[in-house]
C-alpha cells in the first residue's frame, strides 16, 4: 500500500474544508479525484505535499507505513512525494537545472546515496527532457520564468520525471493546456507509469482521463468522497454533472 | 597654489565651518544620523589621516583586466598603478601642482547644488587627491579603468573628475575598500561630464571595513544622446551615504541607475538619487534593491524632476527590499516633481519577506528550508547584478555579497 488516508478532517482559517476523507491507494495504481470547484480537491493534494496554512483537526495519513503529517515538505519529497502544481511558481534568478540538481542530490544524501556530479546530472536531465519534448534551452532559464501556461505544466511533468516520485499528485494538470500540449504532457505521464509508482490526478474535467486512463475514480464533493468507481464513472460525471452523486449520497 | 584655487579652498572651508555636518533635522538627512562620525573619529573628524599601511594583494579583483589607479588613504600611489598611454589620466595632486587653474572647476563648492552639504564643502576644502580623467572624442580605452581606494583608517577626502569628449566611451570602476579595524571615513565626490554621444558605465563598489563610514557623491551632467549607467553596490562600512545626481541636460540623453545594498548587523546604508529631466526625449531607468538582515537599516530616496518643456520624457523607477530579520528596517520614498504634461514616469516600491509560495515550491522539490531561503535571497540580489556586463566584477560582488549572508552551501552552483 502506498498511502492510506483515514477520516481526515482539515480546515483553513477555521473553516472546515475536508470532512472525513477515507482513501487508500495501492502501489502502481492511478487514481482520479474529480469534483466541482471548491470541493476540497486542491486542499487534499496540498495537505499531502505539506503546504502551510492547513490545519488537520483529526484523522491520519499513512505513507509507506509512516506518519506523513509529521514530515516537512522537503522530507516528503525525499520520501518520494511529488506535487505537480496547479499554478507553478515563477522563481526568477533560480536556474531550473540547479533547482533539480539540488533536489535530487538532497534526496540521494537523505538516503545515503552518492550525489550525482554535474556530468551525470546533465545526462539525466537531457534524457528526461525528451520525455515531455521540453526544449533544452528551458533548462538554463529561471524556474518557470516567462514560461507560457503550457510550458509551465510541461516543466512540472519534466520535474516529476527527474525526481522519480513514488506518489505523484497532479493538481489540475490539464488546465490551460491546448490539445497538442495535453497530448504531450499526458504522454509523458503515461511513460512514467510503473508498478511501484502511484499517481493521483486531481481534475475538474474528464478530458485528461481520455489520455491518462485511471484505475479508480473518486468523486470529492463537500469535503467528502461521495462515490468511488472505475474509469466509466468519469464519463458519467461528464454527462450528468455532480448533483446526482450528491443526491445519491444523501439518500 | 594659484590665487583662485586658494580662494576657492578658503570659501569652501568657511562654508564647512558654518554648516558643519548635516543633522537629522534636515529633510534630506532625516534617516541618517552623522553624529556617529564624530563619536567615532572625534571633534577633528575631518582631519586627513595621510597614507597608511595597506595590502593591495588582498583586494584585487580576480580576472579583471584593467588599467588602474590605486589610492592609499586618499593619496595616489603611482608605484601600484598602471595607466594607459594616449589619454589624459592623472592624479588631482599632480594637476593641482602643474596646472592649478584646471582644477578650479572640478573642486568648486556649489552651495546651491542639490543635496550639497557640509560634507561636500569639507571635500572641496580638503580633497588633496583623486583621479582626473579626460577621454578625447571618439576614443575608447581598450580596457576598463579601475580606481581602487584603500582605506586603512582615519579620514580621506577624494575628488575625482571624469570627462568624456563627444562619442567617447569609458567603463570605470570605483572600488572603496576598507582594511584594518581602525575607525575611518571616506568622503568622496565624483563629477562626471559626458559630451554629446558619450557613453559611460560606472561601477561603484563600497566595501569599507566594519568601523568605517563612507560618504559619496556622484554628479553626472549629460549632453545630447549621451548615456550613463551606474551600478552602485553597498556592502561594507557601518554608515554609508551616497548621493547620486544625474542631469539629463540635452535632448536624447539617457541614464540607468542600479543599486544593490546587502547589509547585516547594525549597518546603515542610504542612497539619495536625483534624476533631472531638463530636455526633451530623455529617458531614465532606476532600479535599487536591498537585502537587509540583523538590525540593519536601508534608506532609499529617488527623486525625479521633469522640467517644463521636457517633452517625451520616459522614466521608470523601482525599489525592492527584502527584509530577512524582524529587526531590519527600510525607509523608501519615491519623489516625483513634474512640471510638464505628457510624460511617462512609472514608479514602484516593494518591502517584504521571502515569498511563501516560492519557498514551498522549492521545498516540495526536496530543497531543505534553510537552503531554499538562501537560494531565494541570492536570486533576489542576483537579479540586480544580472544587468552587469563585466563578468569579473559581477562574480567578485556576488562572492563578497553572499559571503555576508548565512552560510551558503553551494554558491558557485547557484550562480547562473
Amino acid at each position: 500500500m502506498m498511502i492510506k488516508i483515514e477520516n481526515l478532517h482539515a480546515s483553513v482559517d477555521g473553516k472546515e474544508i475536508l470532512k472525513g476523507i477515507n482513501l487508500t491507494i495501492g502501489a502502481g495504481e492511478v487514481h482520479a479525484i474529480m469534483g466541482p470547484n471548491g470541493s476540497g480537491k486542491s486542499t487534499l493534494s496540498n495537505i499531502i505535499a505539506g503546504r502551510d496554512g492547513y490545519t488537520v483537526t483529526s484523522g491520519s495519513i499513512t505513507y509507506k507505513g509512516k506518519n506523513l503529517l509529521e514530515m516537512s515538505p522537503e522530507q516528503r519529497s525525499w520520501e518520494g512525494i511529488f506535487l505537480a502544481f496547479q499554478y507553478p511558481v515563477e522563481i526568477p534568478g533560480v536556474n531550473n537545472t540547479y533547482l533539480l540538481k539540488a533536489g535530487v542530490n538532497a534526496r540521494r544524501k537523505h538516503h545515503g546515496e552518492q550525489e550525482l556530479d554535474a556530468m551525470e546530472f546533465l545526462q539525466l536531465v537531457r534524457e528526461k527532457a525528451k520525455l515531455v519534448e521540453l526544449d533544452p534551452s528551458f533548462l538554463s532559464r529561471g524556474v518557470n520564468e516567462g514560461f507560457s501556461g503550457g510550458e509551465k505544466k510541461r516543466n512540472e511533468i519534466f520535474q516529476m520525471a527527474v525526481l522519480e516520485p513514488s506518489l505523484a499528485l497532479l493538481d489540475e494538470t490539464d488546465s490551460g493546456l491546448d490539445i497538442d500540449a495535453l497530448r504531450i504532457v499526458a504522454g509523458g505521464v503515461n511513460k512514467l507509469r510503473s508498478s511501484d509508482r502511484s499517481i493521483v490526478m486531481v481534475t475538474h474535467y474528464q478530458r485528461l482521463l481520455d489520455y491518462i486512463v485511471p484505475d479508480v475514480v473518486h468523486v470529492l464533493a463537500d469535503g467528502k468522497i461521495l462515490k468511488t468507481g472505475g474509469k466509466e464513472l468519469a464519463l458519467e460525471l461528464e454527462e450528468r454533472g455532480y448533483d446526482w452523486v450528491r443526491q445519491e449520497a444523501a439518500a | 597654489m594659484s590665487g583662485s584655487l586658494q580662494t576657492l579652498r578658503q570659501q569652501a572651508w568657511q562654508a564647512f565651518e558654518e554648516k558643519g555636518l548635516p543633522t537629522t533635522r534636515d529633510e534630506d538627512w532625516k534617516y541618517t544620523d552623522l553624529s556617529r562620525i564624530q563619536t567615532l573619529l572625534g571633534e577633528q573628524w575631518w582631519q586627513p589621516a595621510g597614507t597608511g599601511a595597506v595590502a593591495i594583494d588582498m583586494v584585487e579583483l580576480p580576472g579583471l583586466d584593467a588599467w588602474r589607479m590605486v589610492f592609499n588613504n586618499g593619496y595616489f600611489d603611482p608605484a601600484r598603478s598602471e595607466l594607459p598611454p594616449g589619454v589624459t589620466i592623472t592624479s588631482l595632486a599632480s594637476l593641482m601642482q602643474d596646472e592649478p587653474a584646471k582644477v578650479v572647476d572640478l573642486l568648486a563648492y556649489q552651495p546651491d547644488a542639490p543635496l550639497s552639504s557640509g560634507l561636500t564643502a569639507a571635500n572641496s576644502a580638503l580633497a588633496a587627491d583623486g583621479a582626473c580623467i579626460c577621454i578625447p572624442a571618439n576614443t575608447r580605452l581598450d580596457q576598463p579603468l579601475y580606481l581602487l581606494h584603500l582605506n586603512s583608517g582615519g579620514t580621506a577626502h577624494l575628488r575625482t573628475g571624469i570627462e568624456l569628449g563627444p562619442h567617447a566611451e569609458l567603463e570605470v570602476i570605483e572600488h572603496f575598500h576598507g582594511q584594518h579595524s581602525e575607525a575611518g571615513l571616506t568622503n568622496s565626490v565624483t563629477a562626471i561630464r559626458l559630451a554629446a554621444g558619450a557613453r559611460c558605465t560606472h561601477y561603484r563598489l563600497q566595501l569599507e571595513a566594519a568601523k568605517q563610514c563612507h560618504s559619496g557623491r556622484v554628479e553626472v551632467s549629460q549632453k545630447a544622446d549621451s548615456s550613463y549607467q551606474l551600478h552602485a553596490v553597498e556592502l561594507g562600512g557601518m554608515l554609508s551615504r551616497c548621493d547620486v545626481i544625474s542631469r539629463l541636460d540635452e535632448r536624447g540623453a539617457s541614464c540607468e541607475l542600479g543599486g544593490l545594498f546587502v547589509a547585516t548587523g547594525r549597518q546603515h546604508i542610504d542612497h539619495h538619487t536625483r534624476i533631472e529631466h531638463n530636455a526633451p526625449y530623455c529617458s531614465s531607468r532606476e532600479s535599487y534593491r536591498s537585502v537587509l538582515d540583523g538590525r540593519s537599516h536601508g534608506v532609499f530616496n529617488g527623486k525625479i524632476v521633469v522640467a517644463k518643456g521636457a517633452i517625451k520624457t520616459d522614466s521608470a523607477q523601482n525599489n525592492a527590499n527584502l527584509l530577512l530579520s524582524p529587526d531590519a528596517a527600510v525607509d523608501t520614498k519615491p519623489e516625483l516633481e513634474i512640471y510638464h504634461d505628457d510624460v511617462k514616469c512609472a514608479h514602484g516600491v516593494t518591502v517584504g519577506q521571502l515569498d511563501k509560495n516560492q519557498l514551498f515550491y522549492l521545498k516540495s522539490r526536496g530543497i531543505a528550508e534553510e537552503e531554499a531561503k538562501q537560494l531565494l535571497t541570492v536570486a533576489f540580489a542576483d537579479e540586480q547584478l544580472a544587468r552587469m556586463n563585466n563578468h569579473s566584477i559581477r562574480r567578485f560582488i556576488e562572492r563578497a555579497a553572499f559571503a555576508k549572508l548565512p552560510s551558503i552551501t553551494d554558491l558557485e552552483g547557484m550562480l547562473v
